[in-house]
């Protein structure tokens, strides 16, 4: 009987800290999502993060940075992959967009970025964390995406060019005998 | 002890403009450079970018910016360098049409006003930015209207329509 009620109170125990923890600490979680319908090799490749606190506080100094683009393989386009936030408070999210140039085609795998935050004014230690990652992608080499989507102007202009002679000899030919014998009536009179 | 009241009102009242001002950007010189998503294959969503480095007169560093612009006030944030700051919106393309965008900037003080305006329903424009960044969305484009293949097509059914009414008045 002893040992059972020792049990409640150390299971209780167990909960009531960790309730009271989570109700009064602030706590971030990140997603980042890449934006785009294709992968394409140069051309803009969007990248979202969203910062939620789903802590009961406000969490101050929150810095995210993305260390996951190796600079031989992106350029930056606009934005930054270092943001700082002087506190984001309960309840609420913002939004921060990245804009790189992918350089190379293939495979890329798209890991994910560090936060850290303190979770009270006063607090020295900071508390650190990770983004959602968005997994591999593959990223089309700019020609593969220009054969499928492209408009083809030029390559229509060049079988045009090339249907001309067997098209245009016989017009000739039919326009020739037509001014030839197609002549005005003579006027009766 | 009612002068000494009044000379205490009197200080405070002379004090009270230097509080203000005390944090306040004076004479904000900003440069600034944004971002539009420019194709719909490049973006599910639109994507809105305003890069901006302000200067104060009064040499006033890493200043909280808080943003407000269609509606949505969001607060700026800091990258990299001191004072360099970004402005990142992202929505459904239906919700962030092309067109011009005039973003309203406030510091903490102005947002606090704003807030209060907003809380209250009253109209936020005859607030006083501390500086404004007009952003042009010139729109996303999603492709050709019409398809290079059916221009073809029917450049080559009209050709064809052509010579066959020809030759039915020659056989005629």
């Amino acid at each position: 009987m002893k040992l059972w009620w020792a049990a409640l109170i150390l299971s209780f125990g167990c909960f009531l800290p960790t309730f009271g923890e989570e109700e009064s600490e602030a706590r971030l979680l990140v997603s980042k999502n890449i934006l785009n319908q294709y992968l394409v090799e140069g051309k803009d490749l969007t990248v979202e993060y969203k910062v939620f606190n789903v802590g009961g506080k406000v969490a101050f100094d929150v810095v995210l940075n993305d260390n996951s683009f190796p600079q031989s393989s992106f350029t930056p386009v606009s934005g930054s992959l270092k943001a700082t936030w002087e506190r984001i408070t309960p309840n609420s999210n913002v939004t921060h967009a990245v804009i790189l140039k992918p350089l190379k085609s293939g495979y890329f795998n798209f890991t994910s970025a560090d936060v850290s935050y303190l979770t009270s004014e006063e607090s020295k230690e900071r508390t650190f964390g990770y983004s959602s990652f968005p997994g591999e992608g593959g990223i089309v080499p700019q020609r593969e995406f220009d054969r499928r989507f492209s408009p083809h102007v030029l390559d229509w202009l060049v079988f045009a060019f090339m249907t001309l002679p067997s098209l245009g000899i016989p017009y000739l030919l039919w326009y020739s005998s037509k001014s030839k014998y197609d002549q005005p009536k003579p006027k009766k009179n | 002890m009612t002068s000494i009241v009044q000379a205490l009102l009197a200080v405070s009242l002379v004090l009270l403009p230097v509080s203000i001002y005390g944090d306040t950007c004076l004479a904000p010189q900003v440069k600034s450079q944004s971002y539009s998503t420019p194709e719909a294959i490049v973006s599910f969503d639109t994507v809105l970018i305003v890069e901006f480095s302000l200067t104060c007169k009064n040499n006033l560093k890493n200043v909280n910016l808080y943003a407000d612009v269609a509606g949505r006030t969001i607060p700026a944030t800091r990258i990299g360098e001191p004072n360099k700051y970004q402005i990142s919106i992202t929505d459904e393309p239906k919700k962030l049409p092309s067109g011009a965008y005039e973003i309203r900037f406030f510091d903490e003080e102005g947002f606090a006003l704003l807030r209060k305006a907003q809380r209250s329903g009253e109209s936020t424009s005859s607030l006083k930015p501390l500086f404004t960044i007009t952003l042009n969305h010139p729109g996303i484009w999603s492709g050709p209207l019409i398809q290079s293949e059916f221009v073809a097509a029917m450049t080559a059914i009209i050709v064809w329509w052509m010579a066959y009414t020809q030759r039915g008045k020659l056989l005629a």
